[in-house]
């Protein structure tokens, strides 16, 4: 006799967006907890969950089904509009669901689908199994129903089943019988199916509030909307079995056993478009590594990168990433014949094979890499390498994977947006009826940042209700939501491109992007089905080296790339050791501009480590002193033995890298390969929700065994705790190191050319267009105003003296458009007047005025007071006859209008273009005796530390890291340079409003200097705002 | 002409000020909730300024008390001051959102001048607890420019005026945004240079929309203001900042709006003989409350003596946010009233009104009710008793639910075995948000006297009766 069981075939999940109460993992558990023969996740249109449904169900007695459910947007002839669930039989009919999704997705926008009778006979759809879900007795007439059913049942034949649902709400013993009824009449199979949106009937709560956000009404306002009970769950098999007759159940069965499709199944078809006919991958592979080995190396490579190249070639061919390494480096083919600079990252884009392909500058003679970290024997899983590209033509490389691979191969991955805790509280407020600007006020009253008393607490204690029941409910509430995913958004960067049509591994949906597709899959979901993602990214200091590049090619006459700038230049490293970075890649942070003159970089390598260690891992594992110190002689390097040496010795004994930590398992605590990526992605998830236990004893106990003290187990096991999941690789450390070096030797070497690039490259890296301005200024380069008659719509070099001309583009509102034509249409030796500028460029009034108000009309027409005078009045297009002459004589000058003042020039400047040339506005105000006592950035060098001071500066920033806690660090702007003030949690609590709202700020303080870093501890602050407006002119926006 | 304007710098505030004094900091914000619009001198204190983000305002003041303003709300608050300056002045106009315009040329002689009119007003202002900055001048425009300037004075001199209109900065001038930048980047920054400009350029660079409204401003050309009238109703708001939770914290605010309708029916000259008090809470339904006098009543310490004792019958059902007084029924002082109900009608619909308002003035409002449906799964919240002739949504029952036409009050326990089982189990679960949590399984039972029963058994196992079928 069959053993009593059951298969659930109807079952929702949370991506199921606001339906779904249960994660896909836990309705999986809870099935195999139950003694479910099989479980279908069965998602409106999508198959997003299955991934996370399969990684709990895989190896366990329970099997995995993977369904959909749909309702067609328009209805048979005579009957109504069919709702039914289809299951994939074998791979085949996965893939035919997988292309029914994305005809109904693709055709309705973001979020949406749409499903039309026609796709029922356009799509092939032989290998699925439908049943269907007959409509409400109530609601349609039984003949109406009947022609739906009969003509689904045509569609299907006999792999049609009518479904039937226990859910114990009124009206179901009609429904039942109508059931029935239809069943008779089509002589189909009747089969049980639970309707199921919950793991547990405790998600009730969840699942009704979850209702009432959907219909954008509140939980006591939903009425009917909501369901009437809690049975829409995973019922126990006793309970089964009394609900529904014995053969529906084993009805169930029959139809879970036709299903043998499992996700596991899905393998990465590479497409093998890159292989030239009658070579195999591997050696169209290797001879492409040969080919660039021969140029990396034109004397021939050192042995130990033959070797690694062996092993590195061995290794992907044993794991078959042939095609990935190909298909890498024919995106970067392309961008280099485009002149697109790129630069891979990721430990299997820092190999020897992709230094010989050009994916990656670093040269593996100069690190030691962990090629295992993403291949591995271990893993059946697939390499990622990112590769960045210049920000401004990223697209173009898109467009290039589009033109390739056809929207048919290619698309973007999704990223899965889920609940955090802000926009929990705010939809749990929402659906209890809580007034929002309460809600509003809550979370603005919680400190996020503040680990020591969770935000439950802080929201108890500012008693958000009276009603301890109610506050109760809410977190609950609250805390089930957090992590539900709520839509589906397009990943920055990671394309998935295959062999056959994409469509058939995984539905493709539309975008919010216009143009843009996404697949159902996120990247976890890839990676754990192992399927293949390719990194796309933009990176802005990319775009900003090639401009300067540019630049510097044509000062010299010759092309000057980057493989020209000479390694390890003593003055480029000077400069950065004293922490002058502003607009150097990676290290531009006050943070970093704080560490550089204590770590003193003198080589490469320094770089790599500087990059990855202003991290809040190894800050928080107490990693930077010791570093220090023993970079500075200061304290003794030992090794516990040899092993740890060689993973230790680059970074003198301390752990810095992600790779360190995980390499440290592996030689002191004996973890193989794959055990230690397991402790990286526990690292990873602990400080969500982790739990490193399992791992302690096992390290512990594996470095006992070694011989190591248990002293120095328990330390490591609480720098790995410590390390989190905020280490930073050093393969992506390495990449960026290299692109650190580049863009300070530009600075240090071509100050005007990489200003001149970086500015062309805005928006981008930390610093605004007036920070970056008033630095290249500092280091000599002399910087001059927009003008119609010499500026360009970028920002450009001019003269011998290759002073910065600062382009059209900074002037705010003005079209493209308008100030190419200003280029295009300036006769040889300049406009004349603004009469000539308006007629040869054809101006719109509007573009006319923002010139005139940026003053760029001043070598034509005087103060940019004339000159605006003249310009207004002509908004009525000229007269047809009326003619308009050049030599026309200039207008009367307005004497009504006043002389614009220094201090209207700079805030109109600012106002027009964010930025002045002019005096700074604080020299002005110190000038007019406002800021008497203070010190300039520059005096404070030299002041003494531990004195009292006084500072004042426009507040550049407001920043509260999350790794030091408490302090604000502000950074105040004068004519000198840049204050750092520090504020203690205290002093911030007692003077919010000037910290807060001041754009002018007062500090009162002490002056404190730890080798060359200096900083103001704040004491007293005051809002000086007001003195702005009394720069003679009206308050307009400033900063 | 001689115009005046009041302005009033924080209406809203104020409004709520007097309803409640003072309670902490406290702001007002957009409709939208996230840009602050007022803030009281207490939350200036900490820097709450208005224009600032909800967030930052947060961010000084924790503490914060928010009130969210609407369109709807502010204008209505200004109607209300437009009923008491309408007393003072015949020709007001109501200028939205927070200012009330005044032909006062005319009244000088009325009030022997313009200082004694000033002193009645200012003394209306100070019994009303509102903050407004005067403004006069010869032009209706003139005047709300000096007024919201905040140093208007008082006085009818057309040159002082003229003074202090030239003295104002751009920003304050009422310009349309584009046309004031236009303006401040030729260097201007009062109005007294834009006066200043040839008229004709003016109009030709700038736009005939600027020249406009500067004549307007300087009176040469015409700006017509059409008066206002009084709506024949009387109605007066009270808006509270925190909730209030007690009787007493009513009466008081209440008295000063009773006195606002004492004085609204003495100047009518009229009585009225039903108040509509309609209390709002937060989550609750709203409570209203029809107060009827035994007679034409005008005097504020009669109806509030009504009201407390209504209060005394009926205690407050939930913590009350905002308070809405009306009437809509005015009575002639000389014609004594209450015969006009027996009046003959042939309307059936009419016949229906009187039958109804008849029972109801003999058993009481609260005595004649209907019932709707509600949308609830729960038997006993799926339906609602709502007073005659209530408005409300239609709402579908639940389709194809078997539901007994005599519903039990409360279920009672079932002291039997049924003798059959017709249908069931019927399964509700619902009622988790409000504390009226309901999970109950139905079924239709005969009994064994053969009546056929609507019972359910909770997770206890108990049984009990909820209706029975006919």
């Amino acid at each position: 006799m069959q053993q009593a069981s059951y298969a659930e075939l109807f079952c929702l999940s949370n991506f199921t967006f606001l339906t779904g109460a249960s994660h896909p993992q836990e309705l999986a558990e809870r099935a195999m907890e139950l003694g479910y023969a099989a479980l279908a996740i069965t998602d409106v249109c999508s198959v997003a969950g299955i991934p996370r449904a399969w990684a709990a169900l895989k190896n366990t007695p329970t099997r995995l089904i993977t369904g959909s459910c749909f309702e067609a947007q328009d209805a048979p002839p005579d009957a109504c509009a069919p709702r039914f669930i289809l299951l994939a039989r074998t791979r085949k009919g996965y893939g035919q669901l997988c292309q029914l999704i994305t005809s109904a997705r693709r055709r309705a926008s973001k979020g949406q689908y749409q499903l039309l009778c026609q796709d029922l006979d356009s799509h092939a759809l032989d290998d699925c199994l439908c049943l269907w879900q007959t409509p409400p007795a109530t609601e349609v007439r039984a003949e109406d129903a009947l022609t739906c059913g009969r003509w689904l049942q045509q569609r299907f034949q006999s792999r049609f089943w009518i479904v039937a649902t226990r859910t114990l709400e009124s009206g179901e013993e009609q429904q039942l019988e109508r059931i029935r009824w239809l069943a008779g009449q089509l002589h189909c199979p009747i089969t049980a199916a639970g309707e199921v949106h919950m793991h547990i009937r405790g998600r009730q709560p969840l699942q009704d509030l979850l209702t009432a956000l959907r219909h954008h009404t509140t939980v006591e306002q939903a009425g009917h909307r909501l369901f009437q009970n809690g049975e829409r769950y995973l019922r126990p098999l006793p309970v089964l079995q009394r609900l529904y007759p014995r053969d529906w159940l084993q009805e169930t069965l029959r139809i879970a056993s036709q299903c043998s499709f499992e996700p596991g199944s899905l393998r990465y078809e590479y497409p093998p478009d890159l292989v030239p006919d009658g070579l195999t991958p591997a050696a169209y592979l290797e001879q492409l590594t040969r080919a660039g080995e021969k140029q990396r190396y034109p004397e021939g490579s050192p042995p130990a990168v033959q070797a690694l190249i062996r092993k590195e070639l061995a290794l992907i061919s044993e794991l078959h990433y042939e095609h990935y390494f190909l298909t890498i480096h024919d995106i970067v083919l392309y961008a280099r014949s485009r002149g697109i600079l790129c630069q891979g990252r990721g430990s299997a884009a820092n190999s020897a094979v992709c230094y010989c392909l050009g994916i990656t500058e670093v040269n593996p003679a100069r690190v030691q890499l962990l090629f295992e970290r993403f291949i591995s024997r271990d893993r059946n899983e697939p390499p990622d390498i990112d590769v960045d590209f210049e920000h401004e033509r990223r697209e173009e490389v898109i467009q290039y994977i589009y033109r390739r691979y056809g929207r048919e191969r290619a698309a973007l991955a999704a990223t899965v947006i889920r609940y955090r805790p802000r926009s929990a509280i705010r939809d749990v407020g929402r659906a209890l009826g809580f007034d929002p600007v309460q809600v509003e006020q809550l979370l603005e009253g919680i400190d996020w940042r503040d680990r020591d008393t969770d935000w439950r607490q802080q929201i108890m204690d500012k008693g958000l209700t009276r009603n301890p029941g109610t506050a109760d409910q809410f977190f609950s509430l609250v805390n089930t939501l957090l992590g539900f995913p709520r839509h589906l958004s397009q990943h920055v960067g990671g394309f998935v491109i295959s062999a056959g049509p994409l469509a058939e591994l995984v539905p493709v949906e539309n975008a919010a992007m216009a143009g843009r597709t996404v697949i159902q899959w996120d990247k976890e979901d890839l990676e754990s089905l192992g399927l293949m993602k390719v990194d796309i990214l933009a990176l802005g200091m990319l775009t900003a080296i090639r401009k300067a590049l540019a630049l510097i090619s044509e000062d010299r006459g010759q092309e000057f790339r980057i493989q020209d700038i000479p390694p390890e230049d003593p003055a480029t490293y000077a400069m950065l050791q004293k922490g002058d970075s502003i607009g150097v890649f990676q290290v531009e942070s006050r943070a970093q501009i704080n560490m550089l003159p204590r770590l003193k970089p003198e080589t490469w390598y320094d770089l790599v480590i500087e990059v990855a260690i202003v991290r809040p891992g190894p800050i928080q594992g107490d990693m930077v002193h010791p570093y220090l110190r023993r970079k500075h002689g200061l304290e003794p390097v030992d090794y516990p033995d040899d092993a740890i040496r060689s993973v230790l010795e680059r970074t003198l004994g301390v752990p810095i890298f992600q790779e360190q930590v995980i390499r440290l398992a592996m030689v002191a605590a004996g973890f193989s390969a794959g055990e230690a990526d397991q402790l990286r992605r526990a690292m990873a998830a602990w400080k969500a929700h982790g739990d490193l236990t399992p791992f302690r004893d096992k390290l512990i106990s594996g470095m006992l065994e070694r011989g190591h003290d248990a002293g120095f187990a328990e330390r490591l096991y609480q720098q790995i705790c410590g390390f989190g999941g905020y280490g930073f690789p050093e393969s992506h450390a390495a990449s960026f190191a290299l692109l650190v070096y580049v863009s300070a030797w530009l600075k240090r070497h071509y100050p005007a050319a990489f200003f001149c690039a970086l500015l062309n490259s805005q928006p981008m890296g930390f610093y605004s267009p007036s920070q970056l301005v008033q630095d290249a200024r500092r280091h000599n380069v002399s910087v001059l105003p927009p003008d119609i008659n010499h500026s360009q719509w970028q920002h450009t070099l001019e003269g011998p003296g290759r002073q910065l001309r600062l382009g059209l583009r900074l002037i705010q509102g003005l079209s493209a458009r308008g100030a190419q034509q200003v280029c295009q249409c300036r006769p040889a030796t300049g406009y004349r007047s603004a009469t000539e500028l308006r007629r040869l460029a054809g101006l719109s009034q509007r573009d006319m005025e923002l010139l005139a108000g940026a003053n760029a009309l001043a070598s034509v027409s005087g103060d940019r007071h004339q000159a605006y005078w003249q310009l207004l009045g002509h908004e009525q297009p000229a007269e047809l006859f009326a003619r308009e002459t050049d030599d026309e004589p200039a207008e009367a000058a307005c004497k009504l209008l006043p002389e614009p003042g220094e201090g209207q020039n700079i805030l109109a400047d600012y106002a027009s273009q964010g930025l002045s040339l002019r005096r700074h506005p604080l020299a002005l105000l110190r000038e007019q005796g406002h800021l008497k006592h203070c010190l300039t950035a520059e005096q404070l060098h030299t002041a003494e530390s531990g004195r009292p001071v006084q500072v004042a500066g426009l507040v550049t920033g407001r920043q509260r890291p999350g790794s030091a806690a408490g302090v604000t660090f502000v950074t105040l702007e004068d004519e000198t340079g840049n204050v750092n003030v520090v504020v203690w949690l205290e002093t911030a609590r007692r003077q919010r409003k000037p910290l807060l709202t001041a754009r002018l700020l007062q500090v009162k303080g002490v002056l404190e200097r730890e080798g060359s870093i200096t900083h103001v501890l704040a004491g007293k602050l005051s809002d000086l705002s007001h003195l702005i407006r009394s720069l003679p002119v009206s308050s307009r926006n400033f900063h | 002409m001689l115009w005046l304007y009041l302005h009033f710098p924080h209406l809203l505030l104020d409004h709520i000020r007097r309803a409640q004094p003072d309670t902490g900091p406290l702001a007002i914000t957009d409709a939208g909730g996230q840009k602050v619009i007022q803030a009281c001198p207490h939350a200036r204190d900490l820097g709450i300024r208005p224009g600032m983000r909800l967030k930052t305002a947060l961010g000084l003041a924790p503490e914060l008390a928010i009130i969210r303003a609407s369109d709807h709300q502010q204008e209505r608050i200004l109607e209300d001051q437009a009923f008491w300056l309408y007393r003072h002045a015949a020709h007001i106009v109501p200028v939205p959102p927070d200012g009330l315009l005044a032909e006062v040329g005319s009244l000088q002689r009325m009030y022997g001048s313009l200082d004694a009119l000033w002193k009645v007003l200012e003394q209306a202002l100070q019994e009303r607890q509102l903050t407004a900055w005067p403004g006069t001048a010869h032009t209706p425009l003139a005047a709300c420019l000096i007024a919201r300037s905040g140093q208007g004075e008082f006085c009818s001199d057309k040159a002082r005026s003229l003074h202090l209109l030239s003295q104002l900065p751009l920003t304050r001038a009422g310009l349309d945004e584009r046309t004031c930048t236009r303006l401040q980047r030729l260097g201007l920054e009062t109005l007294g240079q834009v006066f200043a400009l040839p008229q004709a350029e003016l109009a030709r660079r700038l736009s005939r929309e600027t020249l406009m409204r500067v004549q307007k401003i300087l009176g040469t050309r015409a700006d017509p203001q059409t008066p206002w009238q009084p709506p024949h109703r009387f109605r007066q708001q009270l808006d509270f900042a925190q909730d209030v939770e007690r009787v007493q914290g009513l009466l008081f605010p209440l008295q000063r709006i009773l006195s606002e309708l004492e004085a609204d029916l003495h100047w009518r000259q009229q009585d009225t003989d039903c108040l509509q008090l309609s209390l709002r809470h937060r989550h609750e339904q709203a409570t209203r409350l029809r107060i009827r006098t035994s007679g034409p009543e005008h005097r504020a310490e009669a109806f509030l003596n009504l009201i407390r004792l209504v209060f005394e019958r009926q205690p407050l059902k939930a913590p009350v946010i905002s308070v809405h007084l009306s009437v809509q029924r005015f009575l002639d002082r000389q014609i004594p009233t209450g015969q006009d109900l027996l009046g003959q009608n042939g309307d059936p619909d009419e016949a229906w009104h009187t039958l109804v308002s008849r029972l109801q003035a003999r058993l009481g409002d609260n005595a004649l009710t209907q019932i709707v449906p509600q949308p609830d799964h729960r038997p006993e919240l799926a339906w609602r008793a709502l007073p005659v002739g209530h408005r409300h949504k239609a709402v579908p029952a639940v389709p194809g639910a078997h539901r007994p036409l005599w519903l039990l009050p409360e279920p009672q326990s079932l002291g039997e075995t049924p003798r059959a089982w017709l249908s069931g189990p019927e399964r509700i679960q619902a009622g988790w948000w409000d504390g009226q949590r309901v999970h109950r399984d139905y079924y239709i039972a005969q009994l064994h006297h053969g009546q056929l029963a609507w019972v359910f058994r909770d997770p206890g196992g108990d049984w009990f009766v909820h209706g029975w079928f006919g």
